[in-house]
């Protein structure tokens, strides 16, 4: 079939009006509304599908156990294409459905501070999984979060590596994102306090394709133990083989990335014996057992922290709404604040001030592949 | 050569009010939609999506001026966006500095650095700026994530400032908005200034551009820096918009996305632009539908672009503008009023083009050895040898295009040796070519009022837009094709475009007139013309040096001839005894 | 010492990675006067293809290898009439246009079918890589380097010793001289074409073991190999190789010198400082417009 000219643009001119007349077509219901960004396309979309997978399974729960005020629960889902700026079109676009009661914001701190400005304006609940301290201590109330942040896990794993493993000179190693500089900060300055300054402080950019400048420079440093703030699993990856390869084998306590499901297909063998971070284990308490077993039954994979901090954000949510007695945000707010010894799939959540709900880390062990539990370290500052 | 920039920006000052009178509705309707984004009633996500697409808008505007009119690719126009973006941020927040200071130096950054970009390297052809700007914008990315102190890197810069006046989402989208009315009229009307004209030159031919006195490399970096710097008046913009910039927002991606923005909408005019970037912004937000499946819309987005470069190459302006100027090109010109006016200056003495001694090598070839020309003021003087003997060579190196080996170059007593071809053409040199060089999507009118532009040009008066084209009309009634100047270059045949070529030289009121062949391709009839014209261009006293094969038109139009083989000079003298010349016979017969 | 021999070698076997990847890049530059914006995402194709044929179906490696590589011919031939023929006679700034839009294309295809996850693909040889003295050598980047210069000898005896390769010379020169010389200019370009699909998706499926399997691989790989052609002089054959391994080189140290996380821009510093100063590249001709 020949195209012509006229025929491209006839097509053109349907292909960008069909939509609309589509979604002119939705019906609107009578239920509670949660709107949720997550990646579905970008770089994160796979972890985006976990975490609606695990938005989704609390959403299933709360409903069985009669919704909220009564009323089914409803999932509106936005792509924030794993971008700043699609995250502030995604959150703007459920935040124009004014029937939207409270959101779930992103696991990436730097989308979280995109949408914060936002979040202020409209002034409704949002909970969130990035991890940077300054999101909850930057002036914005309307921001929860469902993951310990970053100055917990630095202190956790400063604490573990020296405190547990006995190991004082550390060589620190993160990504130059904002994820990687905050995290690396934050070891760096919880090893300070423990007067144990890291030998080697190192920054890498993301998709970097070899790393055995890196290797080499904490080989030279003479470090006996590695921090590591790594974002993205592939670079996790060729860095753990480097590392191996270039005979580096002192202990390694990561951030949570180092124990995710993808770093471990990866990086394979050279991941074990590894110490990592983790906000959710599934052994560290009743809850956490309870999700993964839930999670497993319907999603088949291992659970992870991409999908439990959605679970727990809207549990949490659901009991703070039904507590409050009203969709009203102030109320909400004062309810979630007010949320102490929860269980969560993630841990205790006991809420301070700021919207922080987690204070602690658990540590788990890469052994031969399986993560296993070890040890949870929690603060009470 | 006056600042060309000056006369951008008169465009849109009210120097010309009937222009203004006549674009009323244009404001009128600016006007609406500014009233519009201040009073209706928006939500959230239209509030943002109109606050992207307006200030995008204005960075695909720098664009459809670099690319559209100029012809040069930018892959950098997001790292242009993010200066602008990144001094109001950076400026309002940490700087406490007034927004309006941030905007301007945003601009003048962009500005400074689209300059220095395209100065190093505008010289080279188009894959190396395309590889250029893709590594600055590689390298501007890497900046602003890892300056941490300067940029906040990652984190991003948030709670950016506005302007008290505009503090309100919606007072701010009007804001924009206006600015986008303003800049779309300026880039509206650039083509028709001499910058614009300028511009087009260099897209559509940047030899023939060089030789009617457009200095290409400066209008190139012109349009770079043009570019650049509303790159970064869009950039400002967005940052007040959105109050918080990152790093991934200004990134190679993004700069792909203007691009195809431009190319969609139509690289040529500002409408286009505007219609590209809306539809791009709004395409993928319609298109979430398809978002089930990570990747997909993405990748349909990747084959729209394949599309319409293969269905639709000046994108859906360019579409629906080509009806437009079907019926454009059936205007009839204005009757020219005067005669062609040919007052060529005279400084120097009897001599108007000095040769000395002048050689161009190429590697170990000779193509031209120490050749002298005199050629006298007044009368047509011709240049001739057989194939090879280093004629079009000689007229390139007087034109130049090629630089001399060695050897002086005396026009009407100026030097004019290591010029650059367009100041030779301000210094009184006028040429043609062999093989045509018109600007092709012009029309004939607009190509012989870009000679007559030339710097130097004594009839013109002040250059205003009337002058010109009443000395380009006088020039193409003078060959002969005044009735059809507002016709398309492809719909002449390719006598008449050789014509056009002719007045376009003549519209600039050279000193000297250099004719490459102006015979080869003509019909007989059409060489009668020629020579006709020959005649009445000499009987106005223009000097004329003509290269050419044709021994019949040589020995009756030029007075004087200089005959070549081999790169040197055999013969010269008066035609009629060069002519008969033992070694010119034996050269053009061939001896022994 | 042993750092700087740990480095090189390691400079080397990335850059050796460039170099075949920009090889791909002078071939369709020289056939086409086109720079194709899509070659990274060859290399990307290429190494899913052998996750579909090794990892999912689990068909032998070599068999897996072979298969991907006809798959990249193939796709060579779609990615010429669907990108390039339809444009030949348009300037060069459109076709550039349709092979950035070629590129998200197929990124997003794989995306699309694949999903975003990165895959592991196993390396040809069982052994990791071997010790020797103080340098270890990474057995994949040791068979990289290997069949970069294998495929420069290979290079070397099809152009100037085939009938086929003389041929696709000709018409990279002068193609108005080539089809009065009754060569077939348009299967030229297609062989062209299918060549330096083949070429790429080889670097991709070489590479893969080392940086994994992601739809990312191929734009990294692609921009440096850019630079390097640029570095090498456009258009020609060994200042590409040699402007890969120089780029891989020159990253590593200044990664390992001075400063890890801009090791990206020491490619792209290297890429300006060379067009401003010497724009004709390492072995390039002159690049003004002839008149």
């Amino acid at each position: 079939m020949k195209v012509t000219r006229r025929d491209f643009a006839a097509g053109l001119a349907v292909g960008i009006t069909a939509p609309y007349l589509i979604s002119n077509a939705r019906a609107q219901a009578a239920t509670i509304k949660i709107g949720m960004c997550a990646p579905v396309t970008g770089p994160a979309a796979e972890s985006g599908g976990y975490a609606i997978k695990g938005a989704k399974l609390a959403l299933e729960a709360v409903n069985k156990a009669g919704g909220i005020l009564g009323k089914q629960a409803e999932l509106i889902i936005e792509d924030d294409q794993t971008t700043n700026p699609g995250i502030v079109l995604a959150f703007s676009k459920l935040a124009a459905q004014s029937d939207i009661v409270a959101f779930l914001g992103s696991i990436r701190s730097t989308q979280v501070h995109a949408m914060a400005p936002d979040v202020l304006k409209l002034g409704k609940p949002v909970m969130i999984g990035g991890t940077d301290p300054n999101l909850t201590h930057m002036g914005n109330q309307w921001l929860f979060r469902f993951r310990p942040n970053d100055s917990y896990s630095g202190r956790v794993i400063a604490d573990y590596g020296v405190n547990t493993l006995g190991k004082k000179k550390w060589a620190v190693l993160h990504s130059t994102d904002a994820f990687g500089t905050a995290g690396g900060k934050a070891l760096t300055s919880a090893l300070e306090k423990l007067g144990a300054p890291p030998v080697l402080d190192q920054g890498y950019a993301n998709q970097s394709q070899d790393f055995t400048p890196v290797v080499l420079a904490i080989k030279q440093s003479g470090a006996d133990i590695l921090g590591s703030y790594f974002t993205f699993e592939n670079d996790l990856g060729i860095f753990a083989r480097q590392l191996r390869q270039l005979g580096v084998n002192i202990p390694w306590v990561g951030s949570p990335s180092i124990v995710n499901i993808t770093a471990l297909k990866l990086a394979g063998p050279a991941l074990y014996g590894t110490y990592g971070v983790a906000d959710y284990a599934e052994d560290s308490s009743e809850g956490s057992k309870a999700f993964g077993k839930a999670y497993r039954d319907v999603v088949k994979v291992a659970p992870d922290n991409q999908s439990s901090w959605p679970y727990d954000a809207v549990t949490v949510l659901a009991a703070a709404i039904n507590k409050a007695g009203s969709i009203d945000p102030t109320k909400i707010r004062e309810a979630i604040l007010a949320i102490k010894k929860f269980p969560g799939a993630e841990g205790e959540y006991n809420f301070d001030q700021n919207g922080d709900g987690l204070h602690g880390y658990n540590i788990v062990k890469n052994d031969k592949g399986n993560i296993v539990f070890d040890k949870h370290i929690e603060f009470n500052d | 050569m006056s600042a060309p920039s000056d006369n951008m920006t008169m465009a849109a000052a009210p120097r010309s009010r009937p222009l203004l009178l006549r674009h009323l509705p244009y404001f009128i309707a600016a006007a609406i939609l500014v009233a519009l984004a201040a009073t209706m009633r928006f939500d959230g996500y239209i509030l943002n999506v109109l606050m992207q697409a307006t200030t995008f808008a204005i960075a695909v505007f720098g664009l459809s001026v670099v690319l559209g009119l100029c012809g040069q690719i930018n892959l950098a126009q997001a790292a242009f966006f993010g200066f602008g973006a990144y001094a109001v941020g950076i400026g309002t927040t940490d700087l406490h500095l007034s927004y309006w200071l941030c905007l301007v130096a945003g601009c003048v950054m962009a500005l400074g650095a689209g300059a220095f970009l395209g100065m190093s390297t505008l010289r080279l052809g188009g894959h190396y700026l395309a590889m250029v700007t893709i590594s600055f914008q590689q390298i501007v990315t890497l900046v602003m994530i890892n300056a941490i102190g300067l940029t906040h890197g990652p984190d991003g810069v948030s709670n950016i400032g506005r302007p008290d006046l505009f503090q309100t989402g919606q007072g701010y989208l009007a804001f924009c908005v206006a600015v986008l009315a303003i800049v779309g009229y300026g880039v509206w009307h650039l083509p028709d200034t001499r910058l614009g004209r300028a511009m087009r030159a260099v897209r559509d031919n940047e030899l023939a551009a060089g030789v009617s006195g457009i200095d290409v490399f400066r209008t190139k970096v012109y349009a770079f820096a043009l570019c650049a710097a509303l790159g970064g008046l869009a950039g400002g913009l967005f940052a007040g918009g959105f109050a918080y910039v990152s790093p991934d927002q200004f990134s190679f991606a993004e700069s792909i996305v203007f691009l195809t923005m431009s190319l969609l909408g139509g690289v040529a005019s500002p409408i286009g632009s505007a219609i590209g970037t809306g539809l791009l912004i709004l395409i993928p937000e319609w298109l979430r539908f398809l978002k089930s499946i990570p990747g997909l819309y993405l990748a349909i987005y990747g084959l729209f672009v394949i599309l319409i470069i293969r269905y639709m190459p000046d994108g859906i302006w360019g579409f629906i503008g080509a009806a437009l100027d079907r019926w454009r090109s059936r205007i009839k010109a204005p009757a020219a009023v005067a005669p062609l006016l040919l007052k060529p200056a005279t400084i120097g003495g009897d001599i108007v083009l000095e040769v000395k001694g002048l050689s161009k090598y190429f590697g170990g070839l000779k193509a031209v050895d120490g050749v002298d020309i005199q050629v006298k003021r007044g009368g047509v003087h011709a240049l001739i040898g057989p194939n090879g003997s280093g004629k079009t060579t000689t007229l390139n190196v007087l034109s130049g295009l090629y630089k001399a080996t060695s050897g002086k170059v005396l026009l009407d007593g100026t030097d004019i040796t290591t010029m650059p071809p367009h100041q030779r053409t301000a210094a009184g040199l006028g040429r043609t070519f062999q093989n045509i060089r018109l600007f092709r999507s012009m029309t004939a009118l607009e190509n012989v009022e870009i000679g007559a532009e030339r710097p130097g040009n004594t009839l013109i008066g002040q250059g205003g837009p009337a002058a010109l084209t009443e000395r380009a009309m006088e020039a193409l009634t003078f060959v002969g094709l005044g009735s059809r100047a507002n016709e398309l270059i492809s719909s002449f045949s390719y006598g008449h475009q050789r014509l056009i070529e002719i007045a376009r030289a003549l519209a600039a009121n050279p000193t000297l007139l250099l004719l490459d062949e102006p015979a080869a391709g003509l019909n007989s009839t059409e060489k009668l013309e020629l020579h006709e014209l020959l005649k009445r261009i000499a009987a106005q006293g223009l000097t004329i040096l003509i290269i050419d094969h044709d021994m019949t038109l040589v020995s009756e139009a030029a007075q004087h001839i200089t005959v070549l083989n081999f790169g040197r000079r055999i013969a010269d003298g008066e035609s009629m005894a060069v002519l008969r010349h033992p070694d010119v016979v034996s050269a053009y017969l061939g001896s022994e | 010492m042993d750092l700087v021999l740990q480095l090189l070698f390691t400079g080397i076997g990335i850059g050796a990675v460039y170099a075949l990847v920009a090889l791909g890049f002078v071939l369709i530059f020289r056939a086409t006067n086109v720079v194709n914006f899509a070659q990274g995402e060859f290399s990307m194709v290429a190494a899913y293809l052998m996750v579909v044929f090794a990892v999912d179906l689990g068909w032998p490696y070599w068999l897996s290898f072979l298969l991907a590589l006809a798959g990249m011919a193939l796709l060579g031939v779609i990615f010429n009439l669907g990108v390039y023929y339809p444009l030949r006679h348009r300037t060069f700034l459109p076709v550039i246009i349709a092979t950035i839009g070629a590129s998200i294309l197929m990124a997003n295809s794989v995306l699309a079918i694949y999903g975003p996850q990165p895959q592991v693909l196993q390396g040809w040889f069982e052994t990791p890589g071997i010790q020797l003295g103080p340098v270890y050598l990474d057995s994949q980047y040791l068979l990289i380097i290997a069949v970069t210069v294998v495929m420069v000898i290979f290079n070397y005896w099809f152009f100037e010793h085939t009938m086929l390769g003389k041929k696709l010379q000709a018409t990279s020169q002068d193609k108005e001289m080539a089809s009065l010389l009754g060569i077939s200019v348009s299967t030229m370009i297609m062989i062209t074409f299918i060549y330096s699909a083949v070429l790429g998706g080889l670097a991709g499926i070489l590479v893969a073991p080392v940086l994994f399997v992601s739809i990312q691989m191929g734009s990294t790989i692609a921009l440096k190999a850019f630079a390097a052609t640029i570095i090498g002089g456009f258009g020609d054959v060994a200042g590409a190789i040699i402007g890969g391994l120089a780029l891989g080189v020159i990253e590593t140290f200044g990664a390992a010198y001075i400063s890890v996380p801009y090791k990206d821009g020491f490619a792209f510093l290297v890429l300006v400082l060379f067009l401003i100063f010497r724009p004709q590249g390492i072995f390039g001709e002159r690049v003004a417009e002839k008149a």
